[in-house]
């Protein structure tokens, strides 16, 4: 058996997929491992992230299996599930051996891994829904507006295509607070996302004087809009999980 | 432009709260139905799928900055919190207070855009003009791009409706209540006639704009979002069946794209109105909106689930069961070969689930185990299916012993949550009997691997 020791990144999972077919390795005595947890009788192979080799992972993903199921298998990626880069791997092999057209990628659901890659992308894509709708921007004094997030799966570089799209001519910022990462949009510019603390950053979080204005009157909105008669508290919590709430302003005090 | 003054002077906050408190009972006000990308210079794009911002403690969904332009109204409509008669703070808002809201929420991304609706002052067309001109000059001067949301004000001038209708996603006229009748004795303003036909109107033009559309590509759409309604259901003594049928009949003849139901809450103590002591009735409204999704989405039809001698949803079942319990003879569905319209009727099997099996079992037969991967809820179903022949427990085709299953609780919780029970296993269910025999298992079998 050969195993192919990854990092967590899309780079080195799609090179190792590379690297399983150019060494015609057999797919099914081969896996994709993210952990260290070692393997009895198995080969390891350290894998070196290489761009070339990702990018015509990638292309031929595109093209073979259409955008909407390529754009799955990179969200299944970027779960917090270490079992990931297995399960992506496998589907990817079925989809290649059964020659699967594109969009019906994930039409196998009764084979166990295709399924496991499916429930992950199904869950990522839940929470950059959810991200889509709670995030909640600040607007700080040099005019720059700031959201912070604390996902579960590494979401961020889905959220920037449907922001910055929205909001072009914005300064805007969103931090992903767990993983140190800054996706950063430059008015009328392309957005680019920025490792490391926020002391490089030298960012004072500062709120703008009309800040504390708008946020109140939302807060109020939110309060008035609700029906006494039909209060439901429990319905509330299934639409909005907890775990958002403590970045929102509508259920934050005043600062 | 002229208003009157009567609070025009609060502060922001201050009307800010009178008048959404006043639109907080308008239901009809999703942000959905257009796909429209940013233009790169403006603020805004659309997401046909809708997006919620947040949710009230009601459980409801903020979508839209849902306020009144203003609350002053020349009509008595007996339910309504805002009639004339009823002594409550009034206020309007000016065009520029709102767009400025709208903008500013907008890019803190609290809301999705604007649902604009409004009392009617001095006389309908004068409150259209002023609608009017607050989203023109959010579109123009304040460059938005997001979701607009308007109520066209039944009797308003045609010709004010035509050009709003080119500057907003969606357009909604209110039905209020279910038939002619109901209308005359809790809204003596209001006239089925003039309800319907800007509806009507509103209706021709999008028709007319989608086929300039597919001449011109970059024609301005017209109500791209399509039309919604709204009906309130308990103030009046209409029963369920009639209320679906005049459901089904928008969504076929005026094309609706949503019809909302709104469960009655007596805001006003009018004598004429049902005195409510057990709250709104909200469990009726819920059996209303699973039918709606039942004609839209399953391919029911309104005399189906309901009949003149039946004219209530059932209390226990929701409509899809109920219908299934009285029509046995068209179970067991068979999942592996019977096709995706009579899927979609099976009880716990929902649009997403039916197009999943239909694409998995071109690759694999499927069993029960599948199934539940594939988003079926087998505590609902399992009385309706079959896998391969077989179906999931020993249940008897008997009306009464699958209503007793699915309503008691004690029954359900012997198949656990998510449907599955836990038994002695038998030879037979281990799943590689029901596999077909491959060319590798007679080669093993031949070499006495197996």
């Amino acid at each position: 058996m050969t195993v192919y020791r990854c990092e967590d990144s899309l780079e080195s999972v799609f090179t190792a997929i590379y690297l399983a077919y150019e060494e015609k390795r057999d797919h099914m005595d081969t896996c994709i491992s993210l952990t260290k947890d070692p393997i009895l009788f198995a080969e390891d192979v350290y894998v070196m992230p290489d761009q070339e080799k990702m990018n015509k992972v990638m292309r031929s993903l595109y093209r073979i299996f259409g955008e909407k199921d390529y754009m799955s298998l990179c969200m299944a990626l970027a779960s917090q599930d270490m079992g990931k880069a297995q399960a992506v791997y496998r589907t990817v092999v079925n989809g290649l051996s059964a020659r699967c057209e594109a969009g019906h990628l994930f039409d196998n659901l009764s084979n166990d891994e295709v399924h496991r890659a499916f429930a992950l992308a199904r869950g990522v894509g839940r929470e950059i829904g959810h991200l889509r709708e709670f995030i909640r921007f600040e607007e700080l004094k040099n005019g720059l507006l700031c959201a912070k997030i604390n996902p579960k799966n590494n979401v961020i570089g889905f959220l920037m295509p449907h922001f910055s799209d929205r909001l072009p001519q914005e300064n805007f910022m969103i931090c992903d607070e767990q993983r140190g990462i800054f996706a950063i949009h430059p008015a009328g510019q392309q957005w680019y996302l920025f490792y490391g603390g926020e002391q490089e950053l030298e960012l004072s979080f500062a709120l703008s004087a009309e800040e504390q204005e708008y946020q109140e009157l939302f807060r109020y909105f939110c309060h008035k809009i609700a029906i006494e008669e039909r209060k439901n508290l429990k319905l509330q919590q299934g639409m909005l999980p907890l775990r958002y709430r403590k970045n929102m302003t509508e259920f934050l005090h005043n600062k | 432009m002229e208003y009157l003054n009567v609070g025009q002077d609060l502060p922001l906050m201050e009307k800010l709260g009178i008048l959404a408190n006043s639109a907080k009972y308008d239901v009809a006000c999703t942000s959905s139905g257009v796909n429209r990308k940013g233009n790169g210079v403006d603020m805004g794009n659309c997401v046909a799928a809708g997006i919620c911002h947040s949710f009230s403690s009601d459980g409801r969904c903020i979508s839209l900055l849902k306020i009144l332009l203003t609350n002053e109204c020349i009509y008595d409509c007996k339910y309504c919190l805002n009639r004339c008669s009823n002594d409550v703070p009034r206020a309007t808002f000016t065009p520029d207070e709102i767009c400025r809201l709208t903008v500013e929420f907008y890019r803190r991304n609290y809301i999705e855009g604007l649902f604009l609706s409004s009392g009617i002052l001095n006389s309908p067309s004068f409150t259209m003009e002023l609608i009017y001109r607050t989203i023109l000059l959010l579109r123009r001067k304040y460059r938005f791009n997001g979701y607009v949301h308007v109520k066209a004000i039944p009797g308003a001038d045609p010709e004010l409706i035509y050009r709003t209708g080119f500057l907003v996603d969606r357009m909604s006229i209110n039905l209020e209540l279910p038939t002619a009748e109901g209308l005359r004795t809790l809204a003596p303003n209001k006239h089925r006639k003039n309800i319907l036909t800007p509806m009507r109107q509103i209706q021709n033009t999008i028709t007319e704009n989608k086929n300039d559309l597919v001449l011109y590509r970059n024609a301005p759409a017209f109500v791209g979002g399509g039309q919604a309604t709204q009906m309130i259901i308990g103030a009046t003594p209409e029963n369920d069946y009639q209320i679906l049928s005049v459901a089904e009949n928008l969504y076929q003849k005026f094309d609706l794209k949503r019809v909302f139901y709104s469960a009655f809450v007596n805001v006003t103590g009018d004598k004429q109105l049902p005195a409510l002591p057990g709250g709104p009735p909200l469990l009726r409204e819920h059996r209303l909106y699973q039918a709606d999704w039942l004609l839209r989405f399953y391919g029911f039809r309104a005399e189906e689930l309901l009949d003149e001698k039946r004219p209530f949803f059932n209390v226990l079942l929701d409509p899809k069961e109920d219908w299934a319990v009285r029509h046995l003879d068209q179970f067991p569905v068979e999942i592996n070969r019977a096709p995706r319209e009579l899927l979609l009727r099976v009880p716990g099997v929902g649009v997403k689930s039916a197009n999943r099996i239909v694409a998995a079992r071109r690759n694999a037969n499927l069993t029960f185990v599948d199934l539940k991967k594939l988003g079926v809820v087998l505590k609902r179903a399992l009385y309706f299916i079959t896998c391969s022949g077989r179906m999931m427990y020993p249940v008897k085709l008997e009306e009464d012993y699958i209503v007793r299953n699915l309503t008691e609780e004690q029954e359900r919780i012997r198949f656990g949550n998510d449907g599955m029970s836990y038994r002695q296993m038998s030879l037979f269910d281990v799943g590689s009997f029901d596999q077909p025999v491959t060319v590798t298992d007679k080669i093993q079998a031949a070499a006495g691997q197996l």
